[in-house]
Parts: C-alpha cells; structure tokens; sequence
C-alpha cells in the first residue's frame, strides 16, 4: 500500500488537489463563497510591487508621450535642447498634476451626485486572466467597502465588488460575462440586463421584440437591481438585431466607461438611492 | 539556493505580469497566460508532490485576482499540471520551440475545464462561439510566450543544479 502511495504520489496528490479545487468551487453552485483565508495574504504580499509598477509605467507613459507632443518644436543647439528638456519635464510633471487635478474634480463633482458616504479608490491591478474582467482597488474593509457594492466613475457604471479584504477589493467590471446590472433605455423606458458576453462585447439582455431601441439610445440604470443607484448612464445602444424568431432582441452596447483606461473609481456605500441626474 | 525557491519566484513574477505589465500589451481583453505555461513546465519537467501544490497556487493566485468565483483557476491549473505530466510519459521536449504546441493543447484543456464548470455547475450563459474564440486566442498566445518562458525556467534550473552539484562535490 504505501509502495503504491510512494510510486503514484504525484498523481494521487494531483487528483487530490482536483478535489480540493471542486470542494472550493462547490457552494459557488449556491450562489455563496467559501471563506478565503490565502487570498488576503496574497494581495498584500503582490500589493506593494503591483502599486510600484502601475506607477512607474504611468510615469513612463507621461513622459513618453508628452515628450513625443513637445519635440517637434524646433530647437536648434544642444544647451536649448537640454533647456527644453528640463522644462519638459517640469511641464509633464504639471500637465499629470493638471490632469490628476481634473480626474479628481470630475470625481469630486460626480461624488457629490451620489448617496452619502462614498469612497475614492485607486486601481491597484487589473485581472490576470483573459477569461474574467476584474480589477483590484485600494480600499477594503477597513474603508468601509463591503461585497455587493456598486463602482462606478465619473463616466457611468464600473462594475461591483465581489470579494474584499482589509485593504483591498476585487471588483468584477460590467464587461465580465458574469456580470449584470438593470438598466433602461433613457428615450424609450424599454428595460434589459446589461452584461458582458464572450462574443461580441457587452450587450443588453431580455429586451423585449416589441420595445422600442435604436441605435445611440442612452442606457442608463434603472436602480431595480439594488446595486446601483438610479439613473446612472451605462452606456449607449451599439447595434439593433430583431431576429426572426424569438422573444428579444440582441442588442448590443457601447459601454461608457473603458475599464482599461481607469485609475480612479467610487465605491457607493448608500445602495441603491437615486442618483442626482 | 532550493530549485522549489526558483518556482515559488518565477510563479511570482508571472502572476504580478499578468495582472500589471501584461495589460499593457495591444492584446484588448486577452491576458497571455503566463501562469499556464510554468504550469505546463512543472508537469513535464518537475513532477513532484511540491509541484502540484505550485500549480494548485498558481490557479488560487489567478482566481484571487480575476475570478468572482475561488477555485475555478485551482481546478483549471490542476487538471492542465495533470494532463501535462501524463503527456510527459509520452513526450520528451528538447527544444524549448516544442514547447510552444504542447502549451497550445494545455491551454484548450483550461479553457475547456473553465468552460466546462460554467456550464454544468454555475449555468452561467454568454460562451458559445465567444467562449471558443476565448479559448483559441488565450491558447495562441500562451503559445507565443511559452518558448521564452521554458527557456528561461530550463536556464534558471541548470543554473541551480549545477551550484547543488558544486556544493555538494565541495
């Protein structure tokens, strides 16, 4: 017996490990979570390194790009050249200052549209695989933050927390196939399930053949589901198809918000209470 | 220094690529997995009780960062560490280019596992051509990366074999 344990332990302890992975995934099934004791531990182990890179890229970036918009102003000798330099990068360092400055003021704008008692996060990270869209943020419990809660930006909807630690929260974007967020069309009332889907982007669940949609048509929340306040804009209608046969429609849509471009969102504390409009 | 350390390290830079440096590559919503290829190397060139638990990790490290649902990756990355490590009874690779087809086929085990589970356990909807199409680029990019990858973790693991056969000769 334990010859045959020694020989086929690989293989036992993977199969084991399969096990443990469906015993993890179970209450999944009932719509609940298993308590993640490892997960915190990881996020603030990779946290430090994760913030230590998005910032040095960032930096990069505004410098790489602000840099490629200034140099084709004609400068003639190198003690020019070197001037221009200093001053741009004095300037990139204003013009990110100037930047976070609107973002902020945006957020700030938008914040005091909302429920009371919302909070600013940063993006920390983004999702590590392709088949999920998600993405860490800096706040946590000790925030405030709690799973079930809507994230939103100055620009519409984000998406919702799905699981959080102290410091940390994972937010599951609108664009993940297993998302969903409640929202009408402004112009024509018309209600559907925005979710994101594998095939062609997001799209608008279960509307109706009869109701009215076209193209453009503002979709914004219907503040139903309980997540997200009312009136929220999610996005605009992309694309009509009325298929031959079959309940609904197949419409798909542009969201508002490009999750790719993010670095600050709101975490709305108060529920579902109706946004200013 | 211990060949497990190296693993614990690569496995750590991987993840923290995939979910920062990762992103910005002009690839849209396609993530290279790079977990998925030391996964695959663990399984055909390092088959031990301590590998498995790695891959196991490498998933729970993913699912903690993506999934809304723990477990998911765990399963997706042991069933990839198995397939791999009963393949490698069968297949020797001596070039890191080989790598890059067997990576291929690893990665559709994943997806499938991923697909498999949303459908029969969660009855989650939205896949269907989308989910293949997911399925293929995720695949083909995992393809792209896995050469370099193997030939670093094959590099590291000479390097840290032949220091222990030194030590030891000493």
């Amino acid at each position: 017996m334990i010859s045959f344990v020694r020989r086929n332990q690989v293989l036992l302890s993977a199969f084991l490990s399969i096990l443990l992975s469906l015993y993890i995934i179970a209450p999944a099934t009932k719509g609940q979570m298993r308590a993640d004791p490892i997960g915190p531990l990881l996020i603030a182990l990779m946290r430090p390194f994760q913030t230590g890179i998005q910032m040095t890229v960032g930096g990069i970036k505004d410098v790489y790009f602000n840099y490629a918009a200034l140099r084709g102003l004609g400068v003639e000798n190198e003690k020019l050249k070197a001037r221009i330099r200093r001053l741009e990068t004095e300037q990139n360092r204003l013009l990110e200052d100037e930047a976070t400055n609107k973002r902020l003021r945006e957020l700030m704008e938008f914040h005091a549209e909302l429920p009371p008692g919302s909070v600013t996060a940063s993006v920390t990270a983004n999702s590590a695989s392709t088949w999920f869209h998600s993405l860490l943020i800096d706040k946590g419990k000790s925030s405030g933050v709690e799973k079930g809660m809507a994230v939103v930006s100055h620009l519409g909807v984000v998406g919702q927390v799905v699981s959080v630690t102290g410091k940390n929260a994972k937010v599951l974007l609108v664009t993940d196939s297993h998302s969903g967020v409640d929202a009408i069309v402004q112009r024509s009332r018309a209600r559907g399930i925005v979710a994101g889907s594998l095939e062609n982007g997001p799209i608008m669940k279960y509307v109706k053949r009869s109701d009215d949609l076209q193209e453009g048509d503002r979709l914004v929340t219907s503040g139903v589901d309980g997540v997200f306040p009312k009136g929220l804009l999610v996005g605009s209608v992309s694309k009509v198809n009325k298929k031959s046969i079959g309940l609904f429609q197949h419409v798909e849509v542009a969201l508002a918000v490009d999750p790719a471009r993010l670095e600050e969102v709101l975490v709305l504390k108060g529920g579902a209470a109706k946004a200013t409009e | 220094m211990k060949l497990s350390l190296l693993f614990v390290a690569v496995g750590f830079v991987l993840v923290l690529l995939q979910t920062t440096l990762m992103h910005l590559l002009p690839l849209g919503p396609f993530v290279p997995d790079l977990a998925l290829v030391l996964c695959v190397y663990l399984g055909l060139n390092h088959p031990t009780v301590g590998a498995v638990v790695g891959s196991f990790m490498l998933g729970y490290s993913v699912d903690v960062f993506s999934s809304p649902v723990l477990g998911l990756n765990c399963l997706a990355m042991s069933l990839v560490f198995l397939t791999a490590y009963l393949s490698s009874r069968c297949i020797w690779i001596n070039s890191p280019l080989l790598s890059a087809p067997v990576v291929f086929l690893a990665s559709w085990v994943k997806g499938g596992s991923l697909m498999a589970v949303w459908t029969l356990f969660l009855a989650m909807d939205g896949l269907g051509a989308g989910g293949l199409k997911y399925a293929f680029v995720d695949a083909l990019l995992a393809a792209i990366m896995a050469p370099a990858i193997f030939m670093l973790l094959r590099r590291g693991q000479s390097y840290v074999e032949s220091k222990k056969a030194s030590m030891e000769t000493a």
